[in-house]
């Protein structure tokens, strides 16, 4: 048998690297060579994680070549279609259907409009095998604890692989934290049973209706001395000089309310407060 | 920091707008005086600030606190009077770099000496705003005044130094064009138990920046961002912080708390200190 | 009263002020008066009180200011060369109205002088040694029971008008021990808090008497303090009818309590054809002249001031009525003397006994004066 390659991405928080310790674990148990490597720099902050697991009877490189990888499974939707160039032509693409908007998506602070690409399964099938997509995270839920989503996802992913239970558990029981061996166990199973479900079937998990704080910029021009501090410290480029030399307030819907104007006001002259939240759709567009 | 709202609770709003110029940095310092005091609780009814002469010390008569605006360079004296007679005060002094260090030079060191529980704010703008522009006991070597018109051959004082040697407890500086530290040092200041000192790098615009052609208050607030060498450099660019262009700085002065001890504070009482 | 025994000059002030409330005392070393601040640091603490040697006299003044404003009744005392130093915070304590009492043991000068001769050379400065239209309170003890008495005065004037008041003695009294019963209790007042809320309260709104109110710092009155011109709420003015209002006000109020200031003693002068005019130490030679005086049959009276600023105009003008001759003496080469002429205005000849040595008048040289500036004095 040739190696197996198989990529858990996800985002930090979500379990990748347990998830990843479990597989490569439980294809020891299973007497395969295991290599395995993974990159989580930013992973307590929200930011990608990627796991690449390589076993099989001799396994050379620890990392998943492009188009190779027999299974993807991200946690997370975003990050699915980031690492579908690793998929092999007709792979398997197990997807936990929450989306968590990464922080590099929340830019747009005047609409808060998220760029975050729609679940189109459609579109991606015809390069996929099988395609899974399910609601780990309410699967999780429903037993008890949330936490244990990437223990579904995995219980998904074993229907792709030849990796026999009793291995899995005895992994899942290895590494997952004392006292939740068996809700992760049943996380696993529920994990295998789970069926396909259709993205607007998935309630919004990971990604709460944004509201849009919005600012008021207000200048008490009896107290303001038109020093012209303010408009070089506003990193939105809210506040500019007018051509007499006067403050004026050109753009308060690009105000982020960071108060460096009003910390850096020798006048006591500016007032930021939060203006009425304007309701943003949270999720894809 | 305490928004604009809150730190106007605490001020008197009939005098405003204040006597400060346009860009004069003094208004920064106040406020973030002022957002400290709130951060560290402190009742208004049982706050006093004592001044000297000079721009800073004008500041203390719009703070909504009991307030006295004494005699040039003389403000811990008075103040001293103040928190011995009444130890449930918080007293605090502002005062200017020719007040304090010069005319006042004295007293400050005196005040340090017996550790008595005040909080004293030196504004340091290198230079006697009030009166005209002239030269002052910080002004840099080299730096035009309107008594110093070749430029200052005098050797300016540290002031930390200065009250490090005097025997101060607590010792800082920080700069007007970081607010959010300054509040933060002042309110580990107005914490302190004994002579806390804070020498605050202010500007002015109005004579030691035009004589100097340092620019007006952004600029005047940038360069002073600039001698900070240890955070401005990296961030040099970023239009977030005041700054121009960074090359060939002098070496910058030390920011942040530079000393801090604990010595039996002054009461005047019987049984001594506390 | 409490048994007769001997006290110094300098004990008495001490001992008068913590009888009258006194409780902060900010002080510098100087002769002649140091033993006062040496009596205070001992016993200030034992009733309560804070002592504080500060760096010099400015900041004694300084320190006793701002512990007036924080409630206490403070005081301070030097001599000339460190009263000097206090002229600047003495016009502060009028322009801001700082009740407190400044004890200056007078030495000879100008400048360091002689410091251990008694003097009273400072009797002008103490009227216009700070810069400013103001006006001043001075008494002019002339024996340690006066010094305890008028020092009590000078803390019950300071909180009635809120002005520092200032006790004006001389190294010789200072120093002279006299036997003295000390009342068991003295008459004190307490300067007048503000009977509205804090919220109506403004600082320098004066009552009745042209006297503000005074509330301390940390009784809940926000309020501010200036040197500068200032208006009704404290806040500084540039306008001249706030400053022409102020300065005539800060005058009015001592005008308004000058009864309560104002304060001449007199002896002999019924029938008397000579007046002597004396204060201070010298008008206890003066005291003596007179019954020497009396005993060779001559007509002679005395005037003596124990308040000498505000200047007892009227009460002088009333002493001297009906007599031939004044004799003003004084430890100056003529300084008060230039008062009495003011106020005698050419109606009765003036002589003068000054001594500007250092070195106390002589009843012998009063009575000589006498006999060498009118036939007949001396019968």
């Amino acid at each position: 048998m040739s190696a197996r390659g198989v990529v858990l991405a996800g985002v930090g928080g979500q379990g990748v690297v347990l998830a990843s310790a479990v597989l490569a674990e439980a294809a020891l148990r299973s007497d395969f060579e295991v290599k395995q490597s993974e990159v989580h720099g930013m992973a307590q902050r929200g930011g990608a994680v990627v796991s690449h697991i390589r076993y099989g009877e001799t396994v050379a490189s620890p990392v998943v070549p492009l188009a190779s990888a027999d299974v993807l499974a991200a946690f997370e939707w975003a990050e699915a279609l980031r690492w579908m160039p690793y998929l092999a032509p007709r792979g398997a693409l197990v997807v936990d259907a929450r989306r968590i908007v990464p922080p590099g998506a929340c830019k747009d602070h005047r609409t808060w409009g998220v760029p975050y690409p729609a679940m189109d399964t459609a579109t991606v099938a015809h390069r996929v095998a099988d395609v899974l997509l399910i609601d780990a995270s309410g699967i999780a839920a429903s037993l008890g604890n949330p936490k244990t989503a990437n223990s579904v996802v995995m219980g998904a992913v074993s229907r792709f692989l030849d990796i026999d239970d009793v291995a899995w558990e005895k992994a899942i029981t290895r590494f997952v934290p004392p006292g939740t061996e068996e809700l992760n166990i049943a996380a696993f199973h529920a994990g295998q049973e789970a069926g396909s479900v259709r993205p607007e079937a998935i309630p919004d998990l990971g990604l709460d209706p944004i509201q849009q704080r919005s600012y008021r910029i207000e200048v008490d021009h009896s107290w303001c001395k038109d020093c012209g501090i303010c408009p070089t410290v506003c990193p939105e480029f809210c506040l500019a000089m007018d051509h007499a030399h006067r403050l004026v307030v050109v753009d308060e819907a690009a105000c982020i309310g960071c108060r460096l104007c009003e910390a850096l006001c020798p006048d006591f002259a500016i007032r930021i407060s939060v203006g009425d939240p304007a309701v943003v759709s949270g999720g894809a567009p | 920091m305490t928004t604009t709202a809150q730190v106007r609770e605490h001020l008197r709003g009939w005098a405003m707008p204040h006597v400060l110029c346009p860009g004069c940095a003094h208004g920064i310092v106040g406020r973030a005086f002022l957002s400290a005091v709130d951060d560290v609780g402190i009742d208004p009814d049982q706050m006093a600030v004592v001044a000297g002469i000079g721009c800073s010390s004008r500041l203390v008569g719009y703070l909504d606190f009991c307030t006295l605006h004494a005699t040039h360079g003389r403000a811990p004296s008075f103040a001293a009077g103040i928190k011995l007679a009444r130890p449930e005060l918080t007293v605090a002094v502002f005062s200017g770099d020719g007040d304090g260090l010069a005319i006042g030079g004295n007293h400050l060191i005196h005040a340090a000496r017996r550790n008595i529980d005040l909080t004293v704010v030196l504004f340091n703008n290198e230079i006697y705003g009030m009166t005209g522009g002239q030269a002052a006991p910080t002004t840099s070597v080299g730096a035009i005044a309107s008594t110093a018109p070749r430029g200052s051959v005098e050797s300016p004082f540290d002031a930390c130094k200065l009250m490090i040697g005097a025997g101060a407890t607590f010792v800082a500086r920080a700069a007007a064009s970081e607010p959010y530290t300054l509040a933060r040092i002042f309110a580990d200041a107005l914490d302190h138990e004994g002579l806390s000192f804070v020498e605050v790098l202010s500007d002015c615009p109005t004579y030691f920046g035009r004589y100097n052609k340092l620019g007006s208050g952004p600029e005047m607030l940038a360069a002073i961002t600039r001698s900070d060498n240890r955070i401005a450099i990296p961030l040099a660019g970023k239009r977030s912080i005041p700054t121009i262009d960074p090359p060939d700085l002098p070496p910058g002065v030390e920011l942040g708390t530079l000393h801090r001890e604990h010595r039996p504070v002054f009461t005047g009482r019987a049984g001594g200190a506390t | 009263m409490n048994e007769p025994r001997l006290i110094r000059g300098n004990e008495a002030c001490a001992l008068a002020a913590i009888a009258a409330g006194c409780r902060f005392y900010g002080g510098y070393p100087i002769t002649p008066s140091s033993e006062i601040a040496e009596h205070m640091a001992r016993e200030l603490p034992e009733v309560g009180g804070v002592f504080v040697q500060m760096e010099d006299e400015i900041s004694s003044l300084g320190a006793v200011i701002g512990a007036a404003f924080a409630g206490a009744k403070a005081m301070t005392a030097t001599s000339g060369p460190g009263f000097s130093l206090m002229q600047e915070h003495i016009g502060y304590a009028v322009m801001a109205e700082a009740p407190c009492v400044i004890v200056d043991v007078m030495r000879g000068g100008p400048s360091t002088g002689r410091p251990t001769s008694p003097s009273q050379g400072d009797v002008m400065q103490a009227r216009w040694g700070t810069h400013g239209d103001h006006p001043a309170i001075v008494f002019a003890p002339a024996s340690v029971a006066e010094i305890f008495e008028l020092t009590v005065k000078a803390f019950v004037v300071a909180e009635r008008t809120r002005m520092p008041v200032i006790v004006l003695y001389d190294e010789v009294l200072g120093h002279t021990a006299e036997t003295v019963a000390l009342p068991e209790e003295v008459t004190v007042a307490d300067r007048r808090k503000p009977e509205v809320e804090p919220e109506a309260f403004l600082p320098m709104l004066p009552a009745n008497d042209g006297v503000p109110p005074l509330p301390a710092f940390g009784d809940g009155y926000r309020f501010h303090v200036t040197g500068l011109v200032h208006d009704e709420r404290g806040f500084p003015s540039d306008d001249p009818a706030v400053a022409g209002a102020l300065l005539r006000r800060l005058h009015a109020k001592v005008e308004n309590h000058r009864s309560e200031i104002v304060d001449v003693a007199t002896s002999h002068l019924d029938d008397a054809d000579v007046v002597i005019f004396a204060y201070g130490i010298v008008a206890r030679a003066a005291e003596e002249a007179v019954a020497m005086a009396r005993r060779q049959g001559g007509r002679v009276g005395l005037v003596r001031p124990r308040t000498l600023w505000p200047f007892p105009d009227a009460e002088i003008a009333e002493a001297v009525r009906g007599a031939r001759l004044v004799v003003v003496c004084e430890m100056n080469l003529g300084q008060m003397l230039l008062e009495v002429e003011r106020v005698v205005a050419g109606s009765v000849p003036i002589a003068a006994v000054l001594r500007g040595d250092g070195e106390p008048i002589d009843p012998d040289e009063i009575l000589a004066a006498l006999d060498r500036d009118m036939e007949g004095a001396l019968p």
